[in-house]
């Protein structure tokens, strides 16, 4: 009997396929293409105290097995998301791991308060790169990871997870920082800061100048910062970052995550998610594996350092 | 189910650098109406990556035929061309909000009183509005006379206006259905030297409703001249496209009544004028 469910920091998962903020809508736009149930969880789109409508287009550029966008958190703001977007999920017995933004540490923790009652999970992002103020601005520094974390931590009674940036030096750093404040779980990678230039306009492409660089082409970077962080810290990881297969996500747990998320491929394989939990599970049917944890490499069997 | 492997029936070249192509679709070409449009992941795995956003220009739904018309101008669409009748193709869709057509033959009013303001209001879906014994046109810029054609066949002989900027396409296809046919190229070489706004300015107090689709130009003069005329108009909007659905949020374009943005591909392609804005 295979058993496909894990437990990320107290939060119960039926298996380890989450959806990534941002490129799952609040839910419903892939409600239409399988039963939302069928997922480990839904990290719904990141949501800030006041509405924000975004940056201005253009917001997105295809890249070489990839895309930047530079969306800007467009989102109707907490209230909103309370009120109208969350109801939508009382039909369902689905994990909803609400993803916060903060210009303040007191705004990511009123945010997390309010929250508390009504979603599983607490995702804190401190990695946006396409907004000004908050987001990767707390994400970058291992002080400010470990502050905001412990501020949230004190007022969330959900499971905590920390999203952490991979434009920083070393993410291990900010990963002990956030393991060191409380956080109950960390997801790694959010997108990765990338430009574009418009040759025939002699211009930045995005009016934000930088945007982030998602899909298959960061999966390499995303799977090695899993690894590296995975040797350090000892609360459970969200692997994400380009997983597109199921290949690709065995690769990750492999590197030490514990769950995994699909962000850029739900974009242009709405079923991606299914896809790739079914392939898990035949994978683990076909080598003889019961448990998510168990196809993990062992990594005492050889020094890895 | 909105994802279907859908076989080419035919794939060829109506101009330079413009083809129409033909599919056989046993679900999709059921669901779709004039102006809505298909997302299609053409090549390798991950190159291109995304799916390409692609407006229905014509639907057979006795022989399950979908209808494209594109211009080739990158490398989703360099891949189109070299599909071939056999080959399939994943297809999502039909998506977005079409045009609210109005059928004299199928839509009667109630009563005078349906005919009021309000069943016009910007409030309701597009589909739920009609128009009654109005008097249309239609205005198409080159590759954007696409889901046009569709909507053309569903009215009542609307005047047609299209513009190429030389060579031309698709005239016969149009003209059958028009009123009135009015063709214009940038350069004089088939029909009129210049752009089919210039007519359709001169004519505008014929008409009670516009439908447009078309360089961003020409759709802002459309809406210019509709709205400064009290003439109602809808036109079909587009914007660098992610998934298609509405989770991504990358299809942009200003909403005309808050500060706010407008999804392209679910709250549109197709906009009443009076929801957007062009200018930033």
């Amino acid at each position: 009997m295979i058993d496909m469910s894990v437990d990320i920091g107290g939060l119960k998962l039926k298996n380890p396929v989450l959806v990534s903020s941002g490129t799952f809508g609040f839910g419903r736009e892939y409600s239409d293409f399988y039963d939302l149930n069928l997922l480990g969880g839904i990290a719904v789109k990141g949501i800030t105290m006041k509405p924000r409508k975004g940056n201005k287009p253009p917001r997105i550029a295809e890249t070489a097995a990839g895309i930047l966008n530079s969306v800007g958190l467009e989102n109707p703001g907490i209230n909103n998301f309370i009120e109208q977007e969350l109801p939508f999920f009382k039909n369902y017995d689905v994990p909803v791991i609400a993803n916060i933004s903060g210009n303040t540490i007191e705004e990511y923790s009123i945010m997390a308060k309010e929250l508390g009652n009504s979603v599983d999970a607490i995702e804190l992002n401190v990695s946006c790169p396409n907004v000004k103020e908050g987001g990767i601005a707390f994400g970058t520094k291992s002080e400010l990871v470990y502050k905001v974390t412990k501020a949230v931590k004190k007022c969330c009674k959900t499971p905590l997870i920390v999203k952490l940036s991979p434009n920083v030096t070393d993410i291990t750093e900010m990963a002990l920082a956030a393991e060191k404040a409380g956080a109950d779980c960390i997801s790694l990678i959010n997108t990765i800061v990338g430009m574009k230039i418009d040759i025939e306009n002699k211009r930045p492409y995005f009016d934000n100048i930088v945007a982030g660089l998602s899909g298959p082409a960061v999966m390499p970077i995303a799977l090695r910062m899993v690894w590296q962080t995975a040797q350090k810290v000892k609360i459970p990881i969200i692997g994400m970052g380009g997983i597109s297969t199921w290949r690709d996500a065995i690769e990750f747990i492999m590197a030490g995550a514990d769950a995994i998320s699909i962000g850029t491929a739900n974009f242009y394989n709405p079923y991606a998610p299914i896809d790739v939990l079914r392939g898990i599970e035949s994978y683990m049917r076909e080598k003889g594996i019961n448990k998510i944890e168990k196809i993990k490499i062992n990594k005492g069997a050889k020094n890895y350092e | 189910m909105r994802c279907e492997i859908c076989t080419i029936v035919d794939n060829y070249r109506v101009a330079t650098d413009t083809y129409k192509m033909v599919i056989e679709s046993k679900s999709i070409v059921f669901e779709a109406s004039a102006g809505q449009f298909v997302h299609i992941r053409v090549g390798g795995e991950y190159d291109p990556l995304l799916r390409r956003p692609i407006s229905i220009c014509e639907f057979d739904k006795e022989k399950g035929y979908l209808t494209l018309l594109y211009r080739v101008c990158g490398k989703g669409t360099k891949l189109f061309v070299n599909t071939r009748p056999g080959d399939s193709l994943d297809i999502m869709g039909p998506l977005g909000k079409g045009f609210p057509v109005f059928n004299t033959e199928l839509t009667r009013p109630k009563s005078s009183m349906d005919s009021a303001n309000t069943q016009r209001g910007l409030n309701l879906p597009l589909s739920e509005v009609s128009f009654n014994d109005k008097k249309v046109a239609v205005i198409g810029g080159g590759i954007g006379i696409a889901p046009l054609l569709e909507l053309c066949k569903n009215l009542n002989k609307p005047d047609i206006y299209l513009g190429f900027r030389d060579e031309t396409y698709m005239v016969d296809e149009f003209s059958e259905h028009a009123g009135t046919f009015y063709l214009y190229t940038e350069d004089g070489k088939e029909g009129c030297k210049g752009y089919p706004i210039e007519a359709l300015a001169k004519n505008i107090n014929n008409y009670e409703v516009v439908y447009a689709c078309g360089p961003k130009i020409m759709l802002s003069k459309t809406k210019n001249l509709c709205e400064a005329n009290s003439v109602e108009c809808y036109l079909s909007m587009e914007e660098k496209m992610g998934c298609g659905i509405g989770a991504c949020l990358v299809c942009a374009c200003k909403s005309a009544q808050d500060d706010l943005y407008k999804k392209v591909c679910v709250d549109g392609p197709v906009f009443n004028s009076k929801e957007v804005k062009f200018n930033d």
